[in-house]
């Protein structure tokens, strides 16, 4: 009897030691996927899916773990092929962080209507919108608005093709990002910038990058037996890249 | 003794409310997770059924055609996230033919695979390119993405064993159970690759094609979807050759196809 009392304690000792490491499991469990069951109105399948559910998967991302950019969309087969680190700190204002894009997905299409899209070389104007700045470049007196470029004639202020050297705070509106090797450039209205002291400044356009889209009112040019576009001395080849027409930078 | 019984029933429903099988689906998570490995995939056998039959349809189809309707989230400069939208038309003829017809409100494209080369059409700009491809359906689309940075739209679902080449990379997966896509009964299946989520909605019944795709990239900033919904799926109608033989519309000009591999790799440098 005593045997049996003693074996009954111990049964019973080790039944409640189970009991007690379970049921955290089983709360813990209810309590990780309870939000989601509610959704879900199909119990007993719902809730064997549930347990098989890995409670870690969105971890990589809540992790912190670096972003990244994809210049392709809507593969699995390929999902990391085309995928970039993405640029940690690029702003378009040292003050205002603005952002500048960083990357275009080529397949996407929207509308994107910048201020210099409606640039026209050599369109005069009776005043300038607010907001305009007034910038000396090379000792020549300019005026700038959002990626386009003015000098006074008279009592017009004429829109001119960007200067070189031009040094400005912020980057225009839409300014994406394209490297040239390792050395990245702020692309925008026909114009390549680069991060200089705080600010940017047009330089010479580095050769062989693409770019998405052509500056406004570039001239179609033949080249050799080949067409090309032409803007402020700079020429533009259509090519494909990432599969839908870009533009290189090339020397005639 | 009651005492005993209850202990014991509730020991049960405690720790074994979960099977076996799934516990050690949930045990061998938590490893993965630890480890970072991509070692054991977590697949509720039920979604892994459905996906091999979805597949297996594919794969055994020697022609088809399919409509795609795709939405595609993009970020505006403000950061406000919107959609963006395309269809595409395409067609494929097993083991080397493919085309498709890629429109948008400001963009209209062709792609053609005729088995020896693939060829670009935009068609807004009147310009085309050619660049030559492997033999098959499936080399073809590897070289067109790493080397020249051209994916075939809806290249998932025309590769030879679209099961190997999509799942091999899956970490887990679950089914969620049925749902209806523009009246159609389907099943919904979740799928995750980790950092990128994947879903897809297979038809109900004799024919499961996909009747839509989602895939979330949780590791892009705003965590970007894009989503693809398929109708018109025919398996009869005879594809000639000249569907897949690109001939250049007249009033076109050729111009070069960028080699993007190097510029690639030398991107991908200090990324991964």
């Amino acid at each position: 009897m005593k045997h049996a009392n003693t074996t009954f304690i111990k049964s019973f000792g080790f039944s409640l030691l189970v009991l007690l490491a379970a049921l955290p499991v089983s709360y813990a469990d209810r309590g990780q996927h309870a939000g989601r069951g509610e959704h879900t109105s199909r119990g007993g399948k719902a809730t064997r899916v549930q347990s098989l559910r890995a409670p870690s998967l969105r971890a990589p991302a809540q992790r912190g773990s670096a972003l990244v950019n994809r210049s392709i969309h809507g593969t699995i087969r390929h999902v990391d092929t085309h995928a970039f680190a993405r640029p940690l700190s690029v702003g378009r204002d040292a003050y205002v962080q603005q952002r500048v894009i960083t990357h275009h997905d080529v397949e996407v299409d929207v509308n994107r209507s910048r201020y210099w899209h409606g640039f026209v070389f050599g369109a005069r104007h009776h005043a300038l919108r607010s907001g305009y700045v007034r910038i000396l470049v090379n000792n020549s007196p300019y005026f700038y608005d959002d990626g386009i470029y003015y000098q006074q004639t008279g009592d017009y202020y004429q829109e001119v093709y960007p200067p070189l050297g031009a040094n400005i705070v912020q980057l225009p509106d839409g300014a994406v990002e394209v490297f040239s090797g390792n050395i990245p450039y702020y692309y925008a209205a026909g114009a390549f910038y680069m991060q200089q002291n705080g600010g940017f400044i047009i330089t010479s356009p580095p050769m062989g990058v693409t770019v998405t889209e052509l500056p406004p009112g570039a001239l179609q040019v033949s080249i050799g037996a080949g067409m090309a576009y032409q803007f402020n001395g700079i020429h533009y080849r259509p090519v494909f890249a990432n599969g839908v027409t870009q533009y290189m930078t090339f020397m005639p | 003794m009651v005492a005993l019984g209850c202990a014991a029933a509730l020991s049960c429903l405690g720790g074994c409310a979960t099977s076996p099988r799934e516990a050690g689906a949930e045990g061998g998570t938590a490893t993965q997770a630890e480890n970072g490995d991509r070692a054991k995939p977590v697949i509720d056998p039920q979604a892994d059924e459905l996906m091999r039959r979805m597949c297996d349809y594919l794969a055994q189809a020697q022609t088809f055609s399919v409509t795609a309707e795709v939405w595609q989230d993009v970020q505006l400069d403000s950061g406000q996230q919107v959609q963006a939208g395309r269809t595409v038309d395409l067609q494929v003829r097993r083991p080397n033919r493919f085309h498709a017809e890629v429109h948008s409100t400001r963009h209209s494209r062709g792609l053609y695979y005729d088995g020896t080369s693939i060829t670009l059409l935009d068609r807004v700009h009147n310009l085309y390119g050619t660049v030559p491809a492997p033999a098959t359906l499936d080399d073809a689309l590897d070289v067109a993405s790493e080397r020249f940075g051209i994916t075939l739209p809806l290249e998932d679902i025309i590769v030879s064993d679209p099961y190997q080449s999509g799942m091999g990379k899956v970490t887990s997966g679950i089914l969620l159970g049925p749902v209806t896509v523009l009246g159609v009964a389907c099943e919904h299946l979740a799928f995750s690759l980790g950092t990128v989520d994947w879903q897809l909605w297979i038809e109900q019944g004799a024919r499961p094609v996909p009747r839509k795709i989602v895939i979330t990239y949780k590791d892009e900033e705003g965590t970007p979807e894009y989503a693809a919904i398929l109708s018109n799926w025919d398996f009869q109608t005879t594809l000639p050759d000249n569907l897949f033989t690109f001939e250049p519309p007249a009033g076109t000009l050729m111009i070069n196809v960028a080699e993007i591999k190097s510029e690639n790799q030398a991107r991908k440098n200090g990324v991964k």
